[in-house]
């Protein structure tokens, strides 16, 4: 393997953080005075949130300024404590779920895409429409077969029907996405290996996967975010209270029929906005820093 | 408990094997009788809800009950996905407009085998049990009675230095009074009323004023193209005196509390439900009064009627419904479940569970069960049940009156439009 | 003579089909969590979900066969259909190619060197987390409705007094095109990933060769991206015509004001679970696969002209 690596062209390195002649001041002060006048409209709904978890109840809907005018954490502790369960419960039953997913979507579906782009076999061209053809289903008419499915072998109020498909490559966005990535790894690396006598398997983990790290990174960025909003896979398949991730959680607030808790609402839903942007930050490490690191190191 | 918590425990962990899980549930169903209890609602129901289940299995320590709990929106894909599956909780909150389609459909059990048993109800009185039999049979238990309200922000009416509108007013007055508010108050974008002209229960109590009604007891259309007609034009004479809202503020509304009009400070009167005066309340500043709709003045009959808020009905795949119909039981008649539930569902129909509620109920809950009391001999009997494809009408009458709001079509246009779909609607069920 | 071919023809097929099962093994052992996936989990609903497309299914009852009754009502007299189609349609081909530009654009500017370039590249994922927040419908209303934002900003700009955007039948699906690509994070973040798999010698022999920024861009950024750009709108593509939350944000999901956001897949949901038909709803989404599938075999049949592998 250590002569695979040989091949590994040094040239692949990340851009330098600022190539070129270094920028003028005022034009740098331009790019980030645009840069942060945008972040301030993809950031709002987020400071209004956050206001509208201070804001006593009766002013979050009629004054819509995310200035609030007293502060109070109080909506915190009744939305972390104020559910039958607290929202430690809800944060730890989504963390399992969503880490158990990055694991089981990044192995499953490098290995689909591996095959479809490096190995030959009969059928094959077959087998990519089918798994194209599961994206386009609209998941609303196979819910209710599935949830029958899953029914009849017990797994139902388990984590297992949110778990379970996600080692089964069911997510074939991530398939296809791998497979455009891997189609752009020069094939002289696999053929050089082979010639030393690698397998397709050494090939797959020596090469493929250190050389698309960027392309894990994203589908391991996207598969906890999605995995952590997604309501509507636990909406269906956890029963009890003490099973629910923190989207459902988020669900049992508000209601037209009675009066709701909106403070903790907001408050929670900042909360729960906290995970997923700590693994977003984390994880575009690897993203950008992916390349330089591999290929070189071993 | 225990049992369930090594379970989940496990399968969190990723070592459980559904060959484990299904093990230890049946361990713990040799021991216990464990019930799922699934409803819509609040934080505040959920608590309430949460305590009553306590207090019962604190009494009746062989059973245990899950509790399953989601908002109005979320409840009802969840609900079908389980009776598509035969796997509904074995007590379960159910509306008006749905129990009759579950329990055509055979998912819900009739529950006339435990009148005078484990269920003591006979105090509610024929109407408040009726209301929860299809066809005959008894499927809900009536878990508290409401009825549409009319919710005014009385200060901005004094402010403008005029009288709010009050139980008793008409449709004519109330128009004009409306207008006056929007003149008075001098606000850019604020007006007297939302416009209703969308809203069913508002049409429906209209139309029973009138002597008619939205469907009649074989299921059918109940009203006619010209009543529609007269429908649509009295709420596009209101937005054109800017006693209403204008088209495209209503359509703002996505029918819950938290876009009313009312609620973003657009209006100073709102159409809903008397069980909703506390959520109303909680998200506006300024104190609200509660009303009955305005009425079509002399000669009109009564077009409010008391129904059920929610009810509780038990699944038909229920393996404990003899225990099932014992908690329900325990939330409408025994004095510790129904202090615990208190009027958080609506007034409860026994009249000694209404007397332990009002030991201790605050000023709002004082005023909804007022409201209750008050209107007890200005209404009319409960209606037919609706036939399928209700539902489906009641989201056609919020887009024609959006069309003659946003003039795509004249009020006439719009009433024999909305008259025809409604029949179509209702021939394909 | 007759023998020998009668032997030989059972042996040459037992080596070829030995040498096949040695060609085609690894790929089916790499292949196999995919193909256990799809035949255990996503096959079996999918044939049912057909099958349910020629029933009267309403979720509780048995099904009962209705042959193409569904369909011929769906072309023939189902009037809310066409809406959707409209609004779908249109708002495939307006949201689509603007987000993906949008996304493209800022992923080439987060990929310069700037500082607090990791800050800025997370905040302009936020939205993106936030999918279909109540946080989101207040800030379209705040942005969008008649005393919003944007028609502040129009009238003290150009004097303009501008309708309810976000509450307007002739508008409300043009806000909801807006929402999609300041949603463009998960594009951005593929685009980025792509940029960074262009080797930088590239660049540096196309400057030594004295190409400028442009040229770069048109010989070895673009064409070296392709198979991502392709990868993007292949899949916005599919997910526009699935799209379904954004008309909660405007309409809570009743496809209103005038049905002006009736997107496809909500009226879908709406039959078969507000309206508990679905065998109705069933048919609907067949054909929506097929309408998706045939855009997406024309744009692998035109993929070939501009798509540049390096395989």
């Amino acid at each position: 393997m250590t002569d695979a690596a040989h091949h590994a062209p040094v040239s692949v390195t990340a851009p330098p953080d600022n190539p070129g002649l270094p920028t003028p001041l005022w034009q740098r002060v331009l790019i980030h005075g645009v840069l942060i006048a945008a972040s301030f409209v993809m950031l709002y709904p987020l400071l209004w949130m956050f206001a509208s978890s201070l804001k006593p109840e009766h002013e979050i809907f009629s004054n819509p300024s995310i200035w609030p005018k007293s502060a109070d954490f109080g909506a915190y502790v009744r939305g972390w404590f104020g559910l039958r369960y607290s929202f430690g419960t809800f944060f730890w039953n989504s963390a399992v779920i969503a880490v158990l997913a990055v694991i089981g979507n990044v192995l499953s579906c490098s290995l689909a895409a591996y095959a479809f782009t490096r190995l030959k076999f009969a059928g094959r061209d077959f087998w990519f429409a089918m798994m194209l053809g599961t994206l386009m289903m609209p998941h609303h008419v196979v819910l209710i077969p599935q949830y029958v499915l899953f029914l009849n072998i017990g797994w139902v109020d388990t984590i297992l029907p949110l778990v379970v498909p996600k080692f089964l490559a069911v997510d074939a966005f991530f398939i296809f996405l791998m497979v455009q990535f891997f189609r752009g790894i020069p094939r002289e690396l696999d053929e050089a290996a082979a010639m030393d006598g690698c397998g397709p398997w050494r090939i797959y983990w020596r090469i493929m996967l250190p050389l698309s790290l960027p392309v894990l990174a994203t589908a391991a960025i996207f598969t906890f975010i999605w995995t952590w909003d997604d309501f509507f896979a636990p909406l269906i398949y956890l029963n009890d209270m003490g099973s629910y991730t923190a989207q459902l959680g988020l669900r049992a607030f508000v209601d037209s029929s009675g009066k709701s808790d909106w403070g903790a609402l907001f408050a929670m839903s900042v909360l729960t906005l906290l995970p997923v942007f700590v693994v977003f930050l984390f994880f575009q490490r690897l993203l950008i820093d992916g390349i330089a690191t591999t290929g070189m190191k071993r | 408990m225990s049992e369930i918590r090594i379970t989940r425990r496990a399968a969190l962990a990723g070592a459980g094997s559904a060959a484990m899980l299904a093990l230890s549930s049946r361990l713990a169903l040799a021991q216990e009788k464990r019930l799922r209890m699934f409803w819509w609602g609040s934080k505040e129901r959920a608590d309430r809800t949460y305590k009553a289940n306590e207090l019962y299995t604190a009494r009746n320590a062989s059973t245990k009950i899950d509790g399953e709990t989601l908002g109005w929106t979320d409840y009802w894909p969840r609900v079908a996905t389980q009776a598509a599956g035969r796997n509904l909780a074995d007590v379960l909150q159910m509306d008006y407009r749905y129990i009759f389609e579950y329990a055509r459909r055979g998912a819900l059990m009739p529950l006339d085998q435990f009148m005078g048993k484990a269920l003591d109800i006979a105090d509610f009185g024929a109407p408040s049990i009726d209301c929860g039999k299809v066809d005959g049979k008894l499927y809900g238990i009536n878990l508290g009675n409401n009825s549409v309200a009319m919710l005014t922000n009385v200060s901005a009416f004094e402010a403008a230095g005029l009288k709010a509108p009050k139980t008793g007013i008409d449709w004519k007055e109330f128009s004009a009074l409306c207008g006056e508010l929007t003149k008075a108050a001098k606000k850019d974008g604020f007006y007297g009323s939302m416009d209703a002209g969308g809203l069913e229960p508002n049409l429906e109590t209209w139309l029973r004023q009138r002597g008619k009604g939205l469907y009649s007891d074989e299921g059918q259309v109940a009203f006619s193209a010209d009543d529609m007609g007269e429908w649509f034009a009295m709420w596009d004479a209101m937005r054109k005196a800017k006693a209403c809202v204008p088209a495209d503020v209503q359509a703002l509304d996505k029918q819950n509390i938290e876009t009313n009009p009312l609620t973003l400070g657009k209006a100073a009167v709102a159409f809903a439900h008397s069980n909703q005066l506390v959520g109303y309340q909680a998200v506006n500043p300024n104190k609200l009064a509660i009303d009955m709709y305005p009425t079509i003045g002399a000669g009109g009959k009564p077009g409010q009627y008391l129904k059920p808020s929610m009810l509780f009905s038990i699944a038909a795949n229920s393996k404990n419904a003899e225990e099932a119909a014992k908690i329900i039981n325990f939330y409408v008649k025994d004095p510790e479940g129904v202090k615990a539930v208190g009027v958080e569902r609506g007034v409860p129909a026994s009249p000694a569970a209404r007397n332990v509620v009002a030991a201790d109920l605050d000023e709002l809950g004082k005023a909804m069960v007022n409201y209750i009391g008050m209107i007890s001999d200005k209404i009319g009997p409960l209606p037919a049940p609706p036939p399928k494809g209700a539902g489906e009408i009641a989201f056609l009458l919020k887009k024609t009156n959006e069309e003659v709001g946003f003039g795509k079509a004249t009020a006439a246009e719009a009433g024999k439009k909305f008259h025809a779909d409604a029949l179509a609607i209702i021939a394909r069920g | 003579m007759a023998t020998a071919v009668g032997t030989a023809v059972p042996l040459e097929r037992g080596v070829r089909r030995r040498l096949a099962l040695g060609r085609n093994l690894p790929g089916y052992m790499f292949l196999a969590p995919w193909l256990a996936g799809f035949l255990l989990l996503t096959l079996g609903p999918t044939v049912v979900s057909l099958w349910l497309s020629f029933t009267n299914f309403d979720l509780i009852g048995d099904p009962r066969w209705v042959g193409a009754a569904n369909y011929v009502r769906i072309a023939t007299a189902d009037e809310k259909f066409w809406t959707s189609m409209k609004v779908t349609f249109l708002y495939v081909v307006l949201a689509v190619p603007f987000k993906l530009t949008f996304a493209l654009l800022v992923a080439m500017a987060l990929n310069k060197g700037i500082s607090g370039l990791t800050v800025y590249r997370a905040i302009f994922y936020l939205p993106s987390l936030l999918g279909a927040s109540v946080a989101i419908a207040v800030l379209w209303r705040n942005l969008f409705a008649g005393d919003g934002l944007v028609n502040q900003l129009l009238f003290w700009a150009f004097g303009l007094k501008g309708p309810s955007w976000v509450s307007d039948p002739d508008y409300a699906l043009y806000t909801l095109v807006i929402l999609s690509i300041w949603q463009f994070g998960s594009p951005m973040i593929i685009f980025l990933a792509g940029l960074r798999q262009i080797p930088q010698d590239m660049y540096e022999a196309a400057s030594l060769d004295g190409a400028g920024p442009t040229r770069q861009f048109f010989k070895i950024t673009l064409p070296l991206l392709t198979p991502v750009v392709f990868f993007n709108a292949v899949v916005q593509t599919i997910e526009a015509f699935k799209a379904f939350t954004p008309a909660f944000i405007v309409s809570e999901g009743t496809g209103g004001p005038v049905d002006s956001t009736l997107f496809y897949t909500l009226y879908l949901y709406q039959e078969a679970f507000a309206f508990l038909r679905m065998g109705y709803a069933s048919a609907l989404a067949w054909i929506l696969v097929v309408i998706i599938a045939f855009f997406t075999a024309f744009s692998f049949l035109t993929a070939k002209y501009w798509v540049h592998y390096d395989d």
